[in-house]
């Protein structure tokens, strides 16, 4: 065991209060408490205290690879709060030495802490998040002033967690028709492109009941998102575009 | 035919945090939704004290003696002026962009309980 290693003064053991759930053996999700050791002399992240659970539960299961926030991959919703647990210092959220981890909000379980995004890549997918030309191609690359490019500073950041719709109650009670905040944002992304040739058929697409003004201003997104991006800025954004464009 | 989805989703709202700006808005949507129910009621009193005049004495004596309808009436007023002052801040945020970010959000949503709450006292002392 990694603890071993640890001169005995220098641990503390905390509790994580994990959601289970194995498909194949419950026929409800519960949550089990772990006990974990965890070194006093220096900060670690969520995700290496999950590691010392797994040591213990080797059955416990979450996604991560990159472990330095950059791929998106273990976002979980921390003590009530989402976000990833590996930029998460665990001093941060220790409380009364106690953790308590369960699976991103409002999407279906796959297992323990992983849950199926499907729904969030469906909507993502409905925003056409890629350029769109319809100019032929010029010789070398399509141009952009400095100015414009700033115009995409906050919104290409966006690593696609979805711990920002997933924190959204408009996207947990219409997944299906709010394209909730990461795709939103990606839209303004693209709709803001000076590059991108497609904006009234972007805008076009928006302008029904639900796809955008299910946004009720409530900034869950904001104040998860580990990138400190801020999808409630782009949705006002595109309303405004949709606004001015009706006058014109 | 589409296989119904059996898995477990973690939706229990008691485990997940709120930022105060979703508490604003959820009050938003609360108090419009009390106000709204209770209106045919406020229309129907406002009906009685517009009858006649001794309709309307009546009414006022039992305003008097009645705990029960200060307390309905002040709940209203109280439910009404945060509608009225959340509904305020929803439209000047749309108008001109404001409380767009975190911090900006979250002070209005202070402004808005506090000026709830200086109603609600102002209230307090005018009904009871």
């Amino acid at each position: 065991m990694s603890a071993a290693v640890i001169p005995v003064e220098q641990i503390k053991t905390i509790t994580m209060s994990i959601y289970r759930y194995d498909p194949t053996v419950d026929k409800k999700p519960y949550m089990q408490d772990v006990i974990v050791e965890i070194p006093t002399d220096k900060d670690i992240m969520v995700l290496d205290a999950l590691h010392l659970a797994k040591e213990q539960e080797p059955s416990l299961s979450y996604r991560r690879s990159c472990r330095e926030g950059v791929c998106g991959s273990d976002g979980m919703n921390i003590n009530g709060k989402n976000g990833l647990a590996c930029v998460t210092p665990l001093s941060e959220v220790l409380k009364r030495d106690k953790i308590t981890l369960r699976p991103m909000p409002g999407l279906p379980v796959v297992r323990d802490l992983i849950v199926d995004m499907k729904q969030f890549f469906d909507q993502l997918e409905k925003v056409k998040p890629y350029l769109i030309t319809k100019s032929d191609a010029p010789d070398i690359e399509r141009k952009q002033t400095p100015e414009d490019r700033d115009g995409l500073d906050g919104l290409y950041e966006c690593i696609l967690c979805g711990c920002c719709s997933t924190s959204c109650p408009s996207f947990w009670w219409n997944p299906d028709k709010f394209l909730g905040p990461a795709a939103l944002l990606q839209s303004w992304r693209f709709i803001n492109d000076s590059r991108d040739e497609a904006t009234e058929e972007r805008l076009d697409d928006l302008e029904d009941a639900f796809s955008l003004y299910r946004c009720h201003g409530i900034m869950n997104c904001v104040s998860v998102c580990p990138k400190g991006l801020n999808p409630t800025e782009a949705i006002s954004n595109i309303r405004n575009k949709l606004l001015t464009r009706k006058k014109a | 035919m589409i296989e119904k989805d059996n898995r477990p989703v973690n939706l229990n709202l008691l485990t997940i945090s709120l930022p105060i700006i979703g508490v604003s808005s959820i009050l938003h949507r609360i108090s419009g939704l009390a106000v709204f129910f209770s209106f045919p009621l406020v229309v129907w009193l406002f009906s009685i004290s517009l009858k006649s005049e001794e309709s309307f004495s009546a009414l006022a004596n039992l305003y008097q003696t009645s705990l029960i309808l200060k307390a309905m009436t002040y709940l209203f007023l109280v439910g009404f002026s945060y509608h009225l002052l959340a509904g305020f801040k929803k439209l000047v945020s749309d108008a001109f962009g404001v409380g767009e970010t975190l911090q900006s959000g979250r002070m209005l949503s202070w402004i808005v309980f506090g000026a709830t709450f200086i109603v609600a006292m102002l209230f307090l002392f005018l009904i009871f």
